[in-house]
């Protein structure tokens, strides 16, 4: 019995750590270009109710994990081309962005809140309660191990790959790679879509498996612990994965807490998860004196004229 | 061969963030009207609608003013902290917890004169407000912590203790089943001018210049700027940046905080969930759309107020209040790409 409830846990951890870490990933690979984006919880957001919305009228997933990806990607196109076209401010166009996000997916969504879904993201393993590691990874579902593909595959591509050198070069010093005939101007915006293509891919997780429902804020600050959670990896895919572990846990654990005999307040133990992020990216701040790995031309527009 | 690039012309002045906001405005109605007719509604109809309700009488002037206040105040307070350079996104916290210190501040004292007890209750929303950015401000300025995503997830955190309170120890037995903190009395209510116009609105008219003055003439508002430069620059003119950076979060936090006092004892009169529906969020695009000025500010938010009753009413023909927050995220998103425009040209330069 007690292994049914510590699986159930682990279960939940890895479905809510998928979640996070592929809209990380995401992220890490824009920031990786040079670019931020703020704007992670509005396309999660746009992602989750596009998804939602096509899953409702045609009941076809595949279609619909597709038209939210390709939603979100589409919407972070509007990022893309007012930071790394128009080289305006990127805190602000990514917070906008998120503003956006939420606004236009609460418009999208109103006649879909409370609706039922008759079509789900099944696990692979179909396992109502699983009793040992093994059943509880074949109880997750697909897009658990699409995020390790993409995981195991970002790592290799940034580490080992020509390509990958190249496209962390125009994140650390756009100047040289310009010179050297690399063109950041589409590598940046090419890097911002895909961010937001993964973050529709959480989102569509979100709606079509995790919850599964349409209400207006559902993303409840997912997208920024996302964004914690690139800085705790330090930009690295592993370290981010190893980071969404932990949050994943911590989501998991929380309303579980009651049940295992603790006596707070369930409206004080929803807050645990954001009060976890601020003390590690705290902790980790002071452990790393500054020297964050951070990609150094973040933030900062490429001029040509400056070079 | 020649090719081109591009070249920074100037700075962006008063005058091209006015046209950049008035073409922002612009492109924002221009898409927002494509979302309605989408939506099966004439945009004609829907914005002379919330044209008149918004700013059709005084009454309605007086709720449009009403909603601005708390955007005023809390992009305010943004502004103060962008002098130093850092983002404040935790205005809806601050203004949440601004309205719970009132609350505590209220059960637990007992004053003679209600004028007075009036004043302290809103100096306990502006201190409540300091309260909330302070652990982003002491781990910003110590450990150097990244004060956007800290500032953002204080939101979530105040919101929650909000929740916590008026389901626990604040619920009013009187609301039944609906979680909501018990009324303050009517003697703290802000005296209104004419019908239904804040006082919290003259409050706000001060608040501006006082932050006016403090960014652009004050010693402090120099100093701020300097600090939020160069770290050299800092410490050659004997300028304690960090100093500077931690006064100027703990301001502009009060500024939200202020604003949450004002939404309580005007219009909640009890801690509900409802003290914000996301002004700490819209303030954002109010400071950033403005080039953080403290006058341009005062006008948008006033706008925007006037925008989000207009969003409010509209609801009543079937038409959903969001598109007032499209409307006004895109209405940044049109200026960003104007401001590009009064900044930026293209120059042919020779090859080589």
């Amino acid at each position: 019995m007690v292994d049914v409830q510590l699986m159930g846990l682990l279960n939940a951890t890895l479905q809510a750590a998928t979640l996070l870490f592929v809209a990380a990933l995401g992220e890490l690979i824009t920031e990786k270009s040079g670019i931020l984006n703020l704007g992670v919880e509005g396309m999660i957001s746009v992602g989750a109710v596009a998804g939602f919305i096509t899953a409702v009228n045609t009941e076809n997933l595949i279609l619909s994990i597709f038209v939210g990806i390709l939603a979100a990607s589409i919407f972070s196109s509007v990022h893309a081309f007012v930071t790394v076209i128009l080289k305006q401010d990127q805190t602000v166009s990514g917070l906008i962005l998120t503003i956006l996000g939420l606004a236009l997916s609460a418009l999208l969504g109103k006649n879909y809140i409370g609706r039922k879904l008759n079509v789900k993201i099944e696990s692979v393993g179909k396992i109502s309660e699983p009793s040992n590691v093994i059943e509880v990874l074949l109880n997750q579902n697909i897009i658990f191990y699409i995020a390790i593909v993409l995981m195991v595959s970002t790592a290799y591509i940034l580490k080992n790959t020509m390509f990958g050198r190249r496209f962390q070069a125009v994140g650390e010093d756009s100047k040289s790679s310009d010179s050297m005939g690399l063109n950041i101007v589409k590598t940046q915006f090419i890097a911002t879509c895909v961010g937001g293509a993964f973050a529709g891919l959480a989102g569509v997780y979100l709606t079509l498996s995790y919850v599964p429902y349409w209400t207006d804020g559902m993303t409840s600050g997912r997208g920024w612990i996302a964004l914690a959670l690139v800085i705790f990896g330090g930009w690295k895919p592993y370290r981010t994965a190893f980071g969404a572990l932990i949050f994943g846990f911590l989501e998991a654990l929380v309303p579980r807490l009651q049940t295992y005999g603790f006596e707070l307040s369930p409206y004080l133990l929803r807050i645990t998860p954001y009060l976890i992020t601020i003390i590690v990216l705290v902790v980790l701040t002071i452990y790393k004196e500054g020297e964050t790995g951070a990609p150094r031309n973040i933030g900062k527009p490429f001029f040509r004229e400056n070079r | 061969m020649s090719k081109y690039i591009l070249s920074k012309k100037s700075s962006l002045n008063e005058l091209a963030t006015l046209y950049s906001f008035l073409i922002g405005l612009l492109i924002a109605f221009i898409i927002g009207s494509i979302i309605l007719i989408l939506q099966g509604q004439n945009p004609i109809d829907v914005f002379s609608l919330m044209l008149k309700l918004s700013v059709g009488s005084f009454n309605s002037i007086s709720s449009s003013l009403n909603k601005a206040i708390p955007l005023i105040l809390a992009g305010l307070g943004i502004a103060i902290i962008n002098t130093v350079k850092l983002w404040n996104i935790g205005a809806e916290g601050q203004i949440f917890l601004g309205a719970i210190f009132v609350n505590l501040i209220y059960i637990n004292t007992d004053f003679n004169s209600p004028s007075i007890h009036i004043i302290v209750l809103l100096i306990s929303g502006f201190i409540g407000g300091s309260v909330c950015i302070l652990i982003p401000a002491i781990t910003k300025v110590v450990f150097g912590v990244n004060e956007i995503i800290t500032t953002l997830l204080t939101n979530y955190i105040i919101i929650g203790i909000t929740i916590y309170l008026i389901n626990g120890p604040w619920k009013d037995p009187n609301s039944l089943s609906f979680p909501v903190a018990a009324y303050v009395g009517e003697e703290v209510y802000l005296p209104t001018i004419g019908e239904k116009l804040s006082a919290g609105f003259l409050i706000c008219v001060l608040f501006t210049i006082g932050a006016y003055y403090l960014i652009d003439k004050s010693v402090f508002g120099y100093e701020m700027r300097i600090a939020g430069g160069s770290v050299m620059t800092a410490i050659y003119a004997g300028i304690n940046a960090k100093q500077k950076a931690f006064l100027a979060m703990l301001i502009g936090g009060g500024f939200a905080g202020l604003a949450g006092a004002i939404e309580l004892l005007s219009q909640t009169h009890r801690v509900s969930t409802g003290i914000s529906q996301g002004f700490g969020y819209t303030a954002i695009i109010v400071a950033a759309i403005t080039g953080m000025r403290p006058i341009g500010i005062f006008l948008v938010g006033s706008l925007f107020g006037a925008l989000t009753i207009g969003g409010s009413v509209i609801q009543t023909i079937g038409v959903s209040a969001y598109i007032a927050e499209i409307i006004q995220a895109l209405t940044l998103f049109g200026a960003l790409i104007a401001q590009f425009f009064f900044t930026y040209e293209i120059k042919e330069v020779e090859n080589g």
